[in-house]
């Protein structure tokens, strides 16, 4: 089964839709310095009243997960596993995978899967480049923090890919699970944040996987294990949960 | 001895159509099985049953032993599979493909690659091999499908129109090699084809289904004479006549 899904990562790396995915992921690390490059003081002012701090990484910071990375979280695990079995099923390679002797549950795992491990790829390889670009173009950048706190932001896109693809077997048409997916995961997205806009709502907050994602925001200055360690193991059991009850929804599922 | 394939009394509905209806049948080890009928017989739903793709909706059937509902993983293991209707994943190369499919079958990879190349050199794509599958004509498509249900080296192939999309010698090839096949390595083949002389080149025996029913089985030579006639068009019309439009 790892040499499956091996070969599963390996072709769905070379998907036309991965490489789409792996360009909105570049387009994002060249363009944000340009955007970042004369914020208007209000709102440099905004963001350092929200998290107490007026540190111009801490801007930056605001900017890449909010802007940037909360936005891409919601989309491109969209187009990376809202087609899960989907569109197997509907050009007709499921006629053949389906004869297997891998159940319907197993097999959506396997993609699911290899979808999320495309995911952290991109994601991964993103933050890399982006810490060494970002150390060019930003001043103050300290690419170590960054780098801590996008590693934790990862596990919240892979959770939102093993979410499309459990919300795609679940519908089980293309584009209204694609569709679906966009709102839910917009949904979260857009509540990511709310608590430190609003303080009283902060515990509240903590129930959606996205604000779990985006929790080192609030504690750059003190980033380590502990902080990061608990929001990543709960991320990482929602995205077993969620691929657990995808693999439920599909093993009914007709070739 | 163990039949290869018994099908009892196997039947499918969907909502008020009945696909299939309560057809019973076995299959020796070794042989080759025709199945015959017109689009929308059902020879495509009872072979996805035989295969647990399709749930039957009454009776039963096992393959070497095997049940169809119960033990599907079992029988997909022992069995090959092409389907009539089926696309291959664009972006994988024919290589990648048969070793995305060997591994499956959970196969060792040394062992997996020798029958990918083997299987690649059977039906000349060696040099097509490392070539995207969405740049392959109709007939390489095919070669590459007939590969897959091959890499298992199963003990039962299902073959549904195996041969159409094939040139002239790309069919023969095909049949003479699913002959040898059952000759030399006692591989069950069920075969399903609209071409009749296909059929009769390699089946001993065959099934005929019509509006969901079986009409006929037996030996070629047996029903021809008990219809009283030549070939095997003569036959096939006889036996769909006989029941009615």
């Amino acid at each position: 089964m790892i040499r499956l899904a091996y070969l599963d990562y390996r072709a769905t790396l070379k998907e036309r839709k991965t490489w789409l995915a792996g360009a909105i992921f570049l387009y994002a690390v060249l363009a944000i310095p340009m955007i970042l490059e004369r914020p208007p003081p209000h709102v440099r002012e905004t963001i350092a009243a929200w998290f107490g701090n007026p540190d111009p990484f801490v801007v930056f910071m605001f900017i890449w997960i909010d802007l940037a990375m909360n936005k891409l979280i919601s989309f491109v695990p969209v187009v990376l596993g809202s087609a899960v079995l989907l569109r197997e099923r509907d050009t007709g390679v499921l006629a053949i995978m389906a004869a297997k002797p891998i159940s319907m549950s197993r097999y959506f795992v396997i993609r699911a899967t290899s979808a999320c491990a495309v995911m952290f790829t991109l994601y991964t390889a993103a933050q890399l480049f982006g810490a060494v670009w970002f150390s060019f173009k930003i001043d103050g950048f300290r690419p170590g923090t960054f780098l801590a706190a996008m590693m934790l932001h990862a596990f919240g896109g892979v959770w939102a890919t093993a979410l499309a693809a459990t919300i795609a077997v679940a519908i089980r048409r293309r584009i209204i699970s694609a569709l679906v997916s966009i709102v839910v995961l917009g949904m979260f997205v857009g509540l990511a944040l709310v608590g430190y806009y609003q303080p009283a709502w902060k515990t509240l907050t903590l129930a959606n996987p996205i604000s779990l994602a985006a929790s080192a925001m609030g504690k750059l200055g003190a980033l380590d294990v502990f902080v990061l360690a608990p929001p990543m193991f709960v991320l990482m059991l929602l995205t077993v949960v969620t691929m657990a009850l995808g693999a439920r929804i599909a093993r009914d599922m007709e070739a | 001895m163990q039949k290869a394939i018994e099908v009892r009394g196997l039947g499918k509905r969907f909502g008020d159509v009945e696909a299939v209806k309560d057809i019973h049948f076995t299959v020796e080890p070794g042989e080759i099985f025709g199945f015959m009928g017109h689009n929308g017989a059902g020879k495509t739903t009872t072979l996805r049953m035989l295969l647990g793709l399709t749930r039957p909706s009454s009776g039963s059937a096992s393959v070497l032993g095997h049940d169809v509902v119960h033990d599907t993983l079992a029988v997909r293991k022992v069995s090959g599979y092409l389907p009539a209707a089926y696309a291959l994943p664009p972006d994988m190369t024919g290589r990648e493909f048969l070793h995305y499919i060997a591994a499956m079958f959970s196969i060792p990879r040394k062992i997996a690659n020798d029958r990918t190349e083997a299987l690649l050199e059977r039906f000349g794509l060696l040099d097509a091999a490392d070539r995207k599958l969405r740049g392959f004509s109709t007939g390489m498509t095919q070669k590459i499908g007939l590969a897959q249900a091959l890499i298992n080296e199963p003990k039962v192939l299902f073959l549904d129109e195996p041969t159409s999309g094939l040139d002239p010698l790309g069919r023969h090839d095909l049949l003479e090699y699913l002959a040898s096949l059952s000759r030399d390595k006692q591989v069950t083949v069920v075969f399903s084809s609209h071409i009749l002389s296909d059929v009769e080149t390699i089946c001993r025996r065959v099934a005929t289904m019509h509006h969901g029913r079986l009409v006929a089985c037996g030996e070629i030579d047996a029903l021809k004479r008990e219809h009283g006639v030549a070939t095997m068009d003569a036959l096939y019309l006889a036996l769909v006549r006989k029941e009615g439009p």
